[in-house]
């Protein structure tokens, strides 16, 4: 009884504020209707600006958009899977499978790659020159039937349905796509995605605080000289796995000269004749080129503690196993059909030449290694999944608390006089409009805190 | 009734002119054939140029040449029996089996008509909105009526065109889409462009022709073809070229347009090819990989080198007038 007492005056104080909240609503209003508004990279020190598409500007509302979509199994031709299915957050957006499995269980011959810091790759996949925008690139996991992942192909009209089905999503749609005349359209879905995938920018790993002079304590002794190893001549890591992104062929706001890069690592070489695996031959399987026989892209270094198992088909187990094959200079496999010796394949990069190294040295490199590991990056709720419904009502910046302005900005969002997308959490139950009940919620979740259940950044501990 | 005036004064222009013509014509300089080695004017090629041919060519100055509408039928076949989903099909390849198809789709462009004489005279595609796009044209025989799930309930089996009025005999297209329209973003291309089931993504253009299918055990064989081997050029994201362009020249004679329909069979294309087996370690039936010795047979019966992609018109046997 005293509860419901207590939640009845509660609820009671919140709609005399909500009176108040409405009022100030009224006064913020502004010609925010069918503004986009302009998404601020919040960039790790020393990262520069990614580039984005002309015809893709990046915006709030697509951004907020392209996440609900990228954890939305509607994307999946029999609504089993999402994007995320395969990346997985927690595990820096790969999937921990050796080679990916599709949404109706067809194998993939690759694994789910990082989505860590995608937005600075110059060529997206592990070894396609062809393709250099994520705009372009999404439409493969989509419609591709060979493998199939997504399994949509021959089914964007249902696709396009399904969307249009939802208020919440016909709400984002229109905000986040103004100018188009059909608002949801494969063209729109794609370009959501590829807005969100953008934002997922790694750099707050404890070797990046160390080298930004944030935190002299971040990286041990061991993990220093580690990194030291990756740029020595002897280990020769640093040609393939350079700069902010530990990357090659990185691209960026202002570079005007892109460029892309593929190594054959000597992972194989059948028979002796340098020869990959079918189904896995690398930019020749594009090209027909022969020295392009298992050319794959050097993956960012970034979260590689997460990202096992290894190399492009995951036939590397371990941090470990993969020190193993580039101090051999390549794999040698001694029977099967894929037997031969790596080491010797003619199209292997010259510096894969092998090395030797102590023990300590070989644990200094994986502490090294390990120290790319960016907590806050698999634990962020503005990458997490937002059906989860454990975020609290009006924490329209997923703080873990609502402040006046978020309260006001929730109010926008019910007036119309805001973008959904600037406070997604205000719509509780996701029928795209705030109602008063919801804003009574904001309102006390303003006044008394969020409910201690709810995500929020602190998780990471590093804000 | 202006139009019979403009006509009517055409005609009268065009005896004056004939008139004067005559009267000042100088030595002439040239033997009076045109590039195909007709002769200039003569438009029903019967060897000499008459009076009435002199006023429709000085009409056709003075208010343009006049197309008229035509309308090509074309079919797709399994042998002697026409495509329909859901069918299956027996005697099929080089192993004489039954066979189910589940997609046939395929994109022309460049249509010309041929006169008796071996003229080209092209074909102005009529824009639709849907299944033509300048000088492109979807060819869509699948209803989605299962196994066909990957593909659409609306089929398109014609092409609709203007043409110079004449008499014509035979006709001439391209398999696949063109260059300048393959390497463009396929989520905003205009239809018919933007059909999912026709894109090629990771070889970043379009299948150009898709035929998808399996044998009595229900393993696939799939004809997707496209160029292959697309290297960027020095422009950022431009396609320079493709090693493989894959894009067949197809002419096909005693064709008349009021009468005939143009075939496409997919017996034919699998004549010499033994669905049930499949090249090892490559992708079921042909993918247009040059390195998938399914594809051979299949390149030659499209009218393609196999080695190189170009076109090799005297092997074709996909395409037939009926």
């Amino acid at each position: 009884m005293g509860v419901t007492m207590h939640t009845r005056t509660r609820s009671g104080l919140a709609r005399l504020a909500i009176a108040g909240v409405l009022a100030l609503g009224f006064v913020c209003v502004n010609a925010h209707r069918g503004v986009a508004t302009e998404y601020k990279w919040n960039l790790p020190i020393g990262f520069p600006t990614p580039k984005v598409p002309d015809d893709n500007p990046i915006t709030v509302e697509k951004v907020a958009l392209g996440r609900f979509v990228f954890y939305d199994t509607r994307m999946s031709g029999n609504q089993t899977y999402a994007c995320a299915s395969c990346h997985k957050q927690e595990l820096a957006f790969t999937d921990g499978l050796p080679q990916a499995v599709g949404s109706t269980g067809q194998m993939h011959p690759r694994g789910s790659m990082s989505l860590a810091n995608v937005a600075y790759a110059a060529s997206l996949a592990w070894a396609n020159p062809l393709l250099l925008t994520l705009e372009q690139q999404v439409l493969i996991p989509m419609f591709g039937d060979n493998p199939v992942e997504l399994g949509l192909g021959g089914m964007e009209t249902e696709l396009v349905d399904r969307f249009q089905s939802s208020a919440r999503y016909r709400r984002m749609f229109a905000e986040a796509f103004p100018d188009e005349s059909e608002t949801i359209s494969v063209k729109t879905i794609t370009y959501a995605l590829a807005s969100f995938v953008r934002t997922l920018i790694s750099g707050g790993a404890p070797y990046d605080r160390f080298v930004q002079g944030l935190d002299d304590t971040a990286l041990s002794e061991s993990a220093q000289r580690g990194a030291r190893l990756l740029f020595t001549e002897r280990f020769d890591c640093f040609h393939c796995h350079n700069g902010f992104d530990f990357a090659i062929s990185v691209t960026f706001a202002g570079k005007p000269i892109d460029e892309t890069s593929f190594q054959n690592n000597g992972l194989y070489n059948i028979g002796g004749t340098g020869a990959y695996p079918p189904n896995n031959t690398g930019v020749y399987a594009i090209s027909h080129v022969p020295t392009d026989m298992g050319a794959f892209k050097a993956p960012t270094l970034r979260n590689i503690e997460l990202t096992a198992p290894y190399m492009h088909d995951g036939s590397v187990a371990t941090l470990d196993d993969v020190l193993d094959h580039y101090a051999a200079g390549g794999r040698t496999i001694t029977d099967g059909p894929y037997a031969g010796d790596g080491s010797k394949n003619p199209f292997k990069n010259g510096f894969v030449h092998g090395f030797s190294a102590t023990a300590a040295e070989r644990e200094d490199f994986i502490n090294f290694l390990k120290s790319l590991t960016d907590h806050d990056f698999v634990t962020s709720p503005q990458f997490s999944n937002p059906f989860t419904g454990q975020f609290c009502g009006g924490d329209c910046d997923l703080s873990g608390s609502v402040s006046v302005n978020e309260l006001v900005t929730s109010v926008n969002v019910a007036l119309g006089t805001a973008t959904l997308a600037e406070c997604v959490t205000a719509d509780a139950d996701g029928d795209g409009l705030v109602t008063v009940d919801e804003l009574v919620a904001v309102v006390n979740h303003a006044l008394g805190g969020c409910p201690a259940t709810t995500a929020s950044a602190t998780t990471g501990g590093n804000e | 009734m202006a139009r019979s005036l403009i006509s009517c004064l055409g005609r009268l222009l065009g005896g004056l002119l004939i008139i004067a013509m005559i009267g000042t014509a100088p030595a002439r300089a040239d033997d009076g054939v045109d590039v195909n080695g007709q002769c200039v004017g003569d438009a029903n090629d019967d060897g000499r140029v008459t009076v009435d041919e002199l006023v429709s060519a000085v009409n056709n100055g003075l208010d343009g040449c006049t197309l008229s509408p035509i309308t090509l039928q074309f079919r797709a076949n399994v042998g002697d029996q026409p495509f329909a989903c859901g069918t299956t099909y027996h005697g099929v390849g080089s192993s004489a089996v039954d066979f189910s198809p589940s997609d046939f789709r395929f994109y022309i462009y460049n249509i010309r008509l041929l006169t008796a004489a071996g003229e080209d005279v092209p074909l102005r595609l009529v824009p639709d909105g849907v299944w033509q796009l300048d000088n492109l044209v979807l060819l869509d025989f699948e209803n989605k009526v299962p196994p066909c799930s990957q593909g659409t309930t609306v089929t398109n089996t014609v092409v609709n065109g203007l043409v110079q009025a004449g008499t014509y005999t035979g006709v001439r297209f391209t398999l696949g889409v063109p260059f300048s329209r393959n390497h463009r973003d396929e989520a905003t291309a205009p239809s018919p462009l933007n059909l999912s089931g026709m894109f090629w993504g990771w070889q970043d253009g379009y299948r150009f022709l898709r035929i998808d299918g399996f044998d009595a055990a229900f393993d696939a064989f799939f004809v997707h073809l496209g160029s292959t081997g697309c290297v960027y050029g020095s422009q950022p994201g431009v396609i320079a070229g493709c090693s493989r362009p894959n894009r067949a020249e197809i002419t096909l004679y005693h064709f008349d347009p009021a009468r005939n329909v143009i075939v496409a069979d997919l017996g034919a294309l699998l004549a010499n090819s033994d669905v049930t087996a499949n090249a090892a370690n490559t992708s079921p039936g042909c993918q247009s990989d040059p390195d998938d010795a399914d594809c051979a047979a299949i390149f030659e019966n499209l009218g393609l080198h196999f080695d190189d992609g170009s076109p090799s018109p005297s092997t074709q046997t996909f395409f037939r007038v009926e």
